[in-house]
């Protein structure tokens, strides 16, 4: 049986005082974003979801696609490198893999991100949503597709007999770590990109030219010496590290990798959520 | 309640477009600086809508009243000044906000449930009263690119108005869907005036001011011309324009 009547205040009248807004006695964007985010959580689950669906929704393949184009990817790439770096790297194709991972989750969410602000931010200026919530929830769809690319990655494990050990326990921290990261840079390059249009371009060509700058493909070893010192100051190398070496090697990554990873990570999700809320009041008239 | 005092909202419009890095590198290179005209689409405004009035905003285009409706619905903070009010603000300026034409009705209504501040258990527990009020029927499960303007719209309706809002913005004489749903939307309308729900209307039109609202606010180039009784200002406003 439905309801026909209109409920006329089903709240308390404690839950509608709560609901007083003063602009002058708003906390700190910093704090307040962040409530307001929790508050609506579940429309950050929905549009996380939302895009998920969208993506492969009309695609023949479906889902099928999440699994293939990574396996694709590293196809290739091991055919062109293969020979090139296999005395080096047995069993190739985990180390391009699993290094890809990673790589893929940082720089396709962070442009994506770049991206969905710089075109307008979609609902931003029309009605109010917390600010942060299209961000976070493409950090979210990342993160799932990263996920879900493990299937493809089990796979060509299975086909190389390549060990699986007590380290992959390990990954749900590299992971978590390769979040806060990318959230951190997703907020910095969404905030930018709202003020600066063309940052989108230039980081195109960060991304670019750092994908070539990291070992991702190679062994660190073939980097010229002088090089080589200067790597450790390359965060996504760090960051690849950490994720491939409980895969690749077997092992937990060492306590100075740990440390400098998760150091990075916080840092820059600090500096992130900072200079995004500093910014979150411009961002309706700038959009 | 709302209470608005000494508002001002300014946008900052460059005289020359400076969108990238490059052009403002040069020019800061140049040392031309950065030239800036700012301009106020609400200038120092102040006023207060007790709790159940019915108020309309008129003014020409360009007046500031869909601004002073933005900084009301908190999406456009306010550059000076502040804002107090109390409860939820339903802006039916923007039904069906968030809608993805690619999902169904059915998801779209926790879609954008959850845009308007509801949560997922919330949206599950009244969803066929809303479903039921919308008159969508068995299209519910259909993608809502195949609704009709007229469908979305009542489907926007039914989620907003679903919980009686405390702040209700409204745009012009409300005129969703068929004859039917707009009797429906303006009974319900008139329950949450009735139930002590503040209501703000925006309409060129003055006749319809004059029938719905207790007092009209006139702006003008982001500053308030006249206050008070709708009839008095409405008439001051577009004196002589007959009454339809």
């Amino acid at each position: 049986m439905i309801d026909r009547t209109v409920a006329t205040n089903p709240r308390s009248t404690a839950e509608v005082a709560a609901l007083a807004y003063d602009s002058d006695l708003r906390p700190p964007p910093f704090v307040d974003e962040l409530v307001q985010l929790w508050r609506y959580r579940d429309l950050v689950l929905l549009l996380t979801g939302n895009i998920l669906k969208n993506r492969y929704k009309r695609s023949l393949l479906g889902i099928l696609w999440m699994l293939l184009n990574p396996l694709l990817q590293t196809i290739v790439l091991a055919i062109a490198f293969g020979a090139l770096f296999q005395s080096a790297l047995p069993h190739y194709p985990i180390y391009l893999l699993s290094g890809l991972l990673a790589w893929n989750f940082v720089t396709q969410t962070t442009q994506y991100a770049m991206g969905v602000m710089a075109g307008g931010g979609g609902l931003l200026k029309r009605i109010y949503i917390p600010r942060a919530t299209y961000i976070v929830a493409v950090v979210g769809n990342g993160l799932v597709n990263s996920l879900v690319s493990i299937v493809p990655l089990l796979l060509v494990m299975i086909v190389f007999q390549h060990p699986l050990g007590a380290s992959w326990a390990f990954l749900p921290f590299s992971l978590l770590i390769l979040t806060a990261f990318t959230l951190g840079l997703a907020l910095l390059l969404s905030t930018a990109s709202v003020f600066f249009t063309d940052s989108i371009d230039i980081y195109q060509i960060v991304v670019q030219a750092g994908f070539f700058l990291t070992p991702i493909m190679y062994p660190p070893s073939v980097l010229p010496g002088p090089l080589n010192d200067w790597l450790l100051l390359n965060p996504f190398y760090l960051l690849i590290e950490l994720f491939r070496t409980p895969i690749y090697a077997n092992a937990v990554p060492d306590a100075g990798l740990i440390a400098s990873a998760t150091a990075l990570a916080l840092a820059t999700l600090l500096t992130g959520w900072t200079v995004f809320t500093r910014r979150v009041d411009q961002l309706a008239y700038r959009l | 309640m709302i209470q608005i005092d000494n508002v001002t909202v300014r946008f900052r419009i460059p005289h020359e477009r400076i969108p990238t890095f490059q052009e403002y590198a040069i020019r800061w290179l140049k040392r031309r600086g950065v030239r800036y005209a700012d301009f106020n689409a609400l200038n120092d405004i102040s006023f207060s809508v007790e709790q159940g009035e019915t108020i309309g905003i008129i003014g020409p285009n360009g007046a500031g009243k869909s601004t002073l409706l933005k900084v009301i619905a908190r999406v456009l903070r306010p550059t000076r000044g502040r804002l107090r009010l109390r409860g939820r603000v339903a802006p039916l300026l923007e039904l069906g906000a968030g809608f993805d034409y690619e999902m169904t009705g059915r998801e779209n209504v926790f879609l954008n449930g959850a845009v308007l501040g509801f949560s997922r258990k919330d949206i599950a527990r009244r969803l066929d009263r809303i479903v039921d009020f919308s008159g969508i029927g068995d299209f519910i499960d259909a993608p809502v690119r195949t609704y009709s303007s007229g469908m979305v719209a009542r489907l926007g309706f039914a989620v907003a108005t679903d919980i009686r809002p405390e702040v209700l913005i409204i745009d012009e004489v409300l005129a969703v869907g068929d004859a039917e749903f707009q009797q429906k939307s303006a009974a319900r309308i008139r329950e949450f005036r009735g139930s002590g729900s503040t209501i703000l209307v925006v309409s060129h039109s003055p006749a319809s001011i004059k029938a719905l609202c207790d007092r009209a606010l006139w702006l003008e180039h982001g500053a308030i011309r006249a206050i008070g009784p709708a009839d008095a200002v409405v008439d001051q406003y577009a004196p002589g324009k007959p009454v339809r």
